[in-house]
């Protein structure tokens, strides 16, 4: 069924189809819409879940790590201050290997104090051992959030996932959404109990681990993380087949077909670097699309495999690592160490801070100031910031 | 190879990841003698480990010390109305002081 729906709606509708049987959350702008509908759901009857009322986002995230201990299936939704607060917490749920599944509506961090979005707070989690899918339209936020459980539930994965879209842009602006048949979900997604308690066996979780084992464990967990993208694809496969949409698994192309400029970006920009795309090839002009989906794990080989052919690579970070540059431009360019000096060169733009819209006409101006440097032989500086006269 | 480890880290209670920690920083234990114990199980109560436990036997019920979780802190000696138990050195035997 077709319907007008924002980001938040889209992550309620989506809790309600994956029958969700714990929400942890506290409220935040611009998550907390999203909150107020599944909790409108529950008190409904439409979906039978438990609200836990916690005093903090730390708290709310240390209630889903009970529920998912016991076995049910939690979800957390919650935005930048709120993350932060919650960063203790999220290695706890990554190194005990719970299947949480958190909303997550991508806002700039303060100080000074923002509430419009950026992934700034997506990207200082980066560390933190869950799995990170970026969403660029409603749509995807749906898919993503149902794609997220059957990830991470998966007996080769079992990980927490945080399902990243932006504020405003994306949670309170609606959109035409395909809301999948509550069936062909069930069928998707059944519910797997696998509780880590087992009262008949009682164990201490997260017990004092000393030398001999802790890096035994990471490497474990690492490993898991890593091979949960070849998991992905599967599942976005599998999604694929019920409800006849992909979104690419770990990567999204788009007209990569002979590109030799080609535009490396997540989330909402990749909607707009796909207009300038479809743009700049009416003007003849050879560009192209890599839209990164899974920013953790990352997907390195096949960022490599897709771009060591390109001429020019043009990288748009909504984020800032203070004293490094963007993240993923990092990411692409560690990606591509290797190919050797034939490599394309990596430009790499810090753009659309704290809510600072990013037009087609930016991206335009982007690809320009790029193909100048590329035509006077220079070489890429480690990142610029596009916007800052 | 990595070890094998359960996939969320978890042990038995009382007890660091797969084996036992009491045992590594216990100087001595308690060591039931021989036809003092009533297996009352009133040391039970006090141990405060839970090593301590009442198993049936054909012979009736007996004390059962599960030395993994006992860090030697002789309660149950100290309690027993019987003096059913001692506490001996860890150190003891070929083992020697020095380990």
């Amino acid at each position: 069924m077709r319907q007008l729906l924002n980001g938040n709606e889209a992550t309620a509708i989506a809790a309600r189809l994956a029958r969700v049987e714990v929400l942890a959350s506290y409220p935040i702008t611009p998550a907390a819409p999203a909150m107020e509908q599944i909790v409108r759901f529950i008190s409904e009857g439409k979906l039978k879940a438990k609200f836990i009322r916690v005093e903090s986002d730390h708290s709310a995230l240390a209630a889903a790590v009970g529920a998912a201990l016991a076995g049910a299936r939690p979800l957390v939704v919650t935005n930048s201050q709120g993350l932060a607060y919650m960063s203790e917490v999220l290695y706890h749920a990554s190194g005990l290997r719970l299947p949480i599944v958190m909303a997550v509506v991508n806002r700039g961090l303060a100080a000074p104090h923002t509430r419009f979005p950026d992934h700034g707070d997506a990207i200082a989690q980066e560390g933190s051992g869950w799995i990170q899918l970026f969403c660029e339209n409603n749509q995807e936020v749906l898919d993503t959030l149902l794609q997220a459980y059957r990830l991470a539930e998966d007996e080769r994965v079992r990980l927490p996932v945080m399902v990243h879209y932006e504020s405003y842009i994306q949670s309170h602006t609606r959109e035409v959404v395909e809301v999948p048949a509550p069936e062909t979900v069930d069928k998707f997604l059944p519910l797997h109990r696998r509780p880590a308690l087992d009262v008949d066996n009682p164990q201490a979780v997260n017990v004092v681990t000393g030398p001999d084992l802790y890096m035994d464990y990471k490497y474990r967990q690492d490993k898991a993380l890593q091979d949960s993208q070849e998991v992905l694809c599967e599942v976005d496969t599998a999604y694929a087949e019920l409800t006849g949409r992909s979104w690419g698994g770990t990567l999204g192309v788009y007209r990569l077909d002979g590109a030799e400029h080609i535009f490396v970006t997540m989330g909402s920009l990749a909607s707009t670097c796909r207009e300038v795309v479809d743009m700049l090839r009416e003007d003849g002009l050879p560009v192209g699309l890599l839209k990164v989906r899974c920013f953790r794990p990352f997907p390195g080989e096949k960022v490599r495999s897709l771009l060591k052919g390109a001429r020019t690579v043009t990288v748009l970070d909504k984020n800032i690592v203070y004293g490094s540059g963007g993240a993923l431009a990092r990411e692409v360019r560690a990606s591509l160490y290797g190919p050797g000096p034939e490599g394309p060169f990596v430009y790499s733009y810090i753009a659309g801070l704290g809510g600072r819209d990013v037009t087609s006409e930016d991206v335009v101006r982007i690809y320009q100031m790029v193909e100048e440097k590329v035509k006077g032989n220079q070489e890429p500086l480690p990142y610029e910031w596009y916007g800052i006269e | 190879m990595a070890k094998d480890l359960p996939v969320v880290p978890s042990a038995p209670p009382g007890t660091m990841a797969l084996k036992p920690v009491a045992a590594a920083w216990r100087e001595r234990h308690p060591q039931i003698i021989e036809g003092r114990c009533n297996a009352c199980g009133e040391c039970l109560y006090f141990c405060p480990e839970g090593a301590l436990k009442l198993k049936e036997t054909e012979k009736g019920k007996e004390l059962e010390i599960n030395l993994d979780f006992c860090k030697g802190c002789g309660i149950c000696a100290h309690e027993c109305q019987r003096q059913a138990l001692r506490m001996v050195a860890e150190y003891t035997g070929p083992q020697g002081l020095l380990g």
